[in-house]
């Protein structure tokens, strides 16, 4: 009983906190649109790269085509913009600002608050990134092959990609409390992310052993995954996995957070940041 | 002029003496350049691993325009960031004013006056990174292919510092400019590959919008022998035209600073 | 014999155009497309010179327009009307010649190196302005030894005060020897005794170098002890120039008589004192303050003396940061009244 209230009270934190984000959000109209730029960048450069690859190979690279190629890339463009979070560039300035301290207060993990920024500005910007994902379709033809159950598989694998992420991110973002060469582990996380999670290219042309080691890590299951799914790739046996294997992944990292968080917490009550 | 020169170098020593007091930022600086090259060369790897060539470019020859695209981010990140960031928040804070009530040309100045040492480990990433796709290609370049490199790529930091300064005058009119600066952050990131390879409005914007070929492009064209004279007389005018350009952007930036249109 | 003046304006005007804005997204929209201007005058007509060696206050409260003066004289702003010469030329051409003999130090912004010692960013200054090596040294070491530096060149200028930071940018601005001074709230946040030091140094300075000053400051006692002639505007215009003592005159309308009540106190309560003037003491000791209108109080001491039990009694002018506050508290019409009265 007590856990449902505390349920329904977590439900209309999030409801009033989203609502406010929201309105600061629309507070940087501007900075949306030109942080579009970046965001449709780097899977357009990916993309050319990749055409120009498959055009000198005769026009396919392993079956795949540059319809393929703009398939796979936009895809990646909605799931990655869906899924990222920034909590790691910001938990140092968080904490030694005393930010930290004054919600700590507050009988409320920090971490829901992080979560309702993330929405509010992927609704948001959301309004931007549908209109750029049309005009990119319109302009590079991607070959969809769209299936009834995997586009409906794919809502719960997003979801479980974000989340699996996020917390991978926040548990990353707590290395602040100890060091201050954040930027270092942050740039360090990023490129093996780049390179396991099928960011740079559809994972299947990497050596075998490189994809055989993104089967063990978390990466492939926060975007490489979704975007496989959502193309119509996989079968419902292997969707299932899958999920299964997000899960699995996501209850060993919040318990890894809420370990390392506790230490943090004393450390940090301890020195007083 | 030779006072100029001497006004230079005694900012650089001060720049230098100043970035010694951070020895951690070297560290910083070389993990996130042994990163990046990371990216690349893994980038390489995977995509050569299914094709031999990328519009026309061989695996080596990528080798060498992803090391010029280091030097070139070095010069950026070591010479004009630095001073054009402090531009922005001079004008930002007023501090601009102590700079326009110095007896000297006000673009030099602020064009000098900081300068973050330890990017350029960039520059030599780069140089290391040319120098060894060269030497895997085999057949080295000619004294001509040499010296069209080195003429380029002079034409082109010239052109990216143009841009740059211009950038950075907007500040004079809009003082919210910060974003446009990471606009062309992320824009010039695509010239890790060469501008060919790219749609036409992209290749149009990434010449004349935001020089990256010019600064990446053309010179690792030169350097592998696959550049016009034509080509390279554009270079030469782009690179006046950009500098004139900024040059009279930048005066009426600090005329409008000083309120003589009004 | 004149001497030729070192700064000279004449009418000088300055108007801004600010875009108006109204809140909303249609507004934003309609200003692309048309956008509304205001015209804000912040210096409207003022004339006034300064001879060479004189040390002048430059009055007025925020926003009267000190700044925007003192920045068209430095060359940082092109006036809108009228004209100024300094040193005999036109500021805002910026000729190299003129911003050598000049310099500008804003209390609230500094020019200095943060991370840095001063003393690098002295010789950078030493570069800019081209000094000799020779001279350069001398006048530095000159600077540090009147300023009291020795022991502060030579840390990072982070970890020195806000006094001691402030001390290094004057000896910073001042290492090209220029013969006008620009000072704009040079003590602005500093406590009292570095404010006096700073106040001694520029009165030193000017002494022994016969530099021009023009000061701004909030704080009446920096002009008090440095400026005998002050010039004050108010909402772009001039208000007075003058000697401090004929500022006071002019303006004070009131003076202040102090008391002590003798054994026998009567008790008399605020409205019996109100019979004689306001009172602005705060009622805890046996001082007692009015503030008594200065053409009757040579009346009310008489009345004072002959019906209370007075045993020390005391007439002072009006201090001077209260006149000013007087003056700064007028509202435009009443100066523009009152300049129609003098």
């Amino acid at each position: 009983m007590t856990a449902l209230r505390s349920l329904g009270s977590l439900g209309d934190y999030y409801r009033v906190k989203l609502k406010t984000d929201l309105a600061i959000e629309m507070q940087y109209r501007g900075a949306m649109l030109i942080w579009l730029i970046g965001a449709v960048l780097e899977p357009l450069v990916f993309l050319a790269v990749w055409s120009a690859a498959a055009a000198a190979q005769g026009g396919a690279i392993d079956g795949l085509t540059s319809h393929d190629f703009a398939a796979y890339f936009i895809a990646s463009l909605v799931v990655n913009q869906l899924t990222f979070s920034w909590v790691m560039w910001e938990f140092e300035h968080y904490i030694r600002e005393g930010e930290l301290a004054a919600d700590l207060l507050r009988p409320i993990h920090p971490i829901h608050q992080d979560i309702c920024e993330n929405w509010a500005h992927k609704l948001l910007t959301m309004t931007v990134v549908i209109p750029a994902v049309i005009l990119l379709s319109l302009v590079f033809e991607p070959a969809w092959h769209f299936e009834a159950w995997s586009l409906l598989a794919f809502l719960p694998a997003l979801l479980f990609a974000f989340a699996l992420r996020f917390l991978f991110d926040w548990t990353l973002a707590l290395i602040a409390f100890w060091t201050t060469r954040t930027a270092s582990a942050n740039q360090l996380a990023q490129t093996v992310f780049l390179f396991f999670s099928g960011r740079l290219a559809p994972l299947s042309l990497f050596p075998p052993v490189l994809v055989t080691i993104s089967f063990i890590l978390p990466f492939r299951w926060m975007l490489a995954f979704p975007i496989e799914l959502i193309l119509g790739q996989l079968t419902p046996a292997q969707a299932l996995w899958g999920m299964a294997i997000q899960l699995g992944w996501i209850a060993a990292i919040l318990l890894l957070m809420r370990f390392v968080w506790r230490v943090a917490i004393r450390r940090f009550s301890a020195v007083g940041g | 002029m030779r006072d100029r020169i001497a006004l230079v170098g005694t900012y650089m020593r001060l720049a230098v003496l100043n970035e010694l007091q951070y020895r951690a930022n070297f560290w910083g600086s070389l993990l996130e350049g042994f990163l990046g090259l990371a990216v690349a060369l893994g980038s390489l790897a995977v995509i050569f691993g299914h094709t031999d060539n990328l519009a026309g470019w061989s695996a080596m020859e990528l080798l060498a325009l992803v090391g010029i695209y280091y030097i070139m981010s070095g010069y950026i990140q070591t010479f004009v960031q630095p001073s054009m960031e402090r531009l922005l928040r001079d004008v930002h804070k007023g501090t601009l004013d102590f700079t326009l009530t110095k007896p000297e040309d006000a673009q030099l100045l602020v064009s000098v006056r900081a300068f973050a040492v330890w990017n350029l480990i960039y520059v030599l990433l780069g140089i290391a990174v040319v120098v060894f796709a060269l030497a895997r290609a085999g057949d080295a370049p000619s004294t001509g292919q040499i010296v069209a490199f080195v003429v380029t790529l002079l034409l082109g930091g010239v052109i990216v510092y143009s841009f740059w300064l211009m950038l950075a005058t907007i500040a004079f009119w809009y003082i919210k400019i910060e974003n446009i600066l990471v606009i062309f952050q992320s824009m010039y990131e695509a010239g890790r590959w060469p501008v060919g390879i790219y749609p036409p409005v992209l290749r149009l914007m990434l010449t004349f919008l935001v020089p990256v070929a010019f600064a990446v492009t053309v010179p690792a064209s030169a350097l592998v022998g696959r550049v016009s004279g034509a080509a390279l007389a554009g270079t030469l005018l782009a690179a006046l035209g950009f500098f004139v350009a900024a040059r009279l952007f930048w005066r009426r930036g600090v005329r409008a600073y000083a309120g003589a249109s009004a | 014999m004149s001497i030729e003046p070192v700064i000279t304006l004449n009418n000088l005007r300055k108007v801004y155009t600010v875009p108006v804005r109204e809140g909303g997204l249609r507004a934003a929209a309609r200003s692309l497309i048309a956008r509304e201007t205001r015209d804000i005058v912040a210096v409207n007509g003022v004339s006034f010179t300064v001879a060479p060696g004189e040390i002048v206050g430059f009055l007025g409260p925020n926003g009267a327009g000190k700044t925007t003066t003192l920045k068209m004289l430095a060359g940082l702003l092109h006036p809108s009307d009228g004209s100024a010469r300094v040193l005999g030329y036109e500021p805002w051409q910026r000729n190299h010649d003129f911003l050598r003999g000049i310099t500008l130090v804003m209390g609230n912004r500094n020019q200095l190196a943060w991370d840095i010692p001063a003393l690098d960013s002295f010789d950078l200054n030493r570069a800019v302005y081209r000094v000799p090596r020779a001279q350069y040294m001398r006048t530095r070491d000159e600077l540090i030894e009147m300023l009291d530096l020795s022991t502060l060149v030579n840390q990072p200028v982070r970890n020195l005060s806000l006094g001691e930071r402030m001390k290094c940018e004057i000896a910073a601005s001042l290492l090209h020897s220029p013969s006008v001074l620009f000072l704009d709230e040079p003590t602005l946040g500093l406590d009292v005794t570095m404010q006096r030091r700073i106040r001694a140094f520029v009165r030193a300075y000017s002494q022994q170098y016969g530099a021009t000053v023009l000061l701004t400051s909030h704080y009446m006692a920096d002009v008090e002890a440095l400026c005998k002639r002050v010039i004050v505007i108010h909402h772009g215009a001039l208000l007075f120039d003058g000697d401090l003592t004929a500022l006071v005159d002019r303006f004070s309308s009131s003076k202040t008589i102090s008391l002590q009540l003798g054994e026998a106190v009567p008790h008399m309560d605020q409205a019996a004192w109100a019979a004689f003037g306001e009172r602005i003491d705060d009622g805890e000791d046996s001082l007692i303050r009015l503030r008594v209108p200065k053409a009757q109080c040579a009346a009310i001491t008489g009345r004072l003396l002959a019906t209370l039990p007075i045993s020390d009694l005391t007439v002072e002018e009006t201090p001077i940061d209260q006149v000013i506050e007087e003056v700064f508290a007028q509202p435009q019409t009443d100066i523009a009244t009152q300049e129609a009265r003098t």
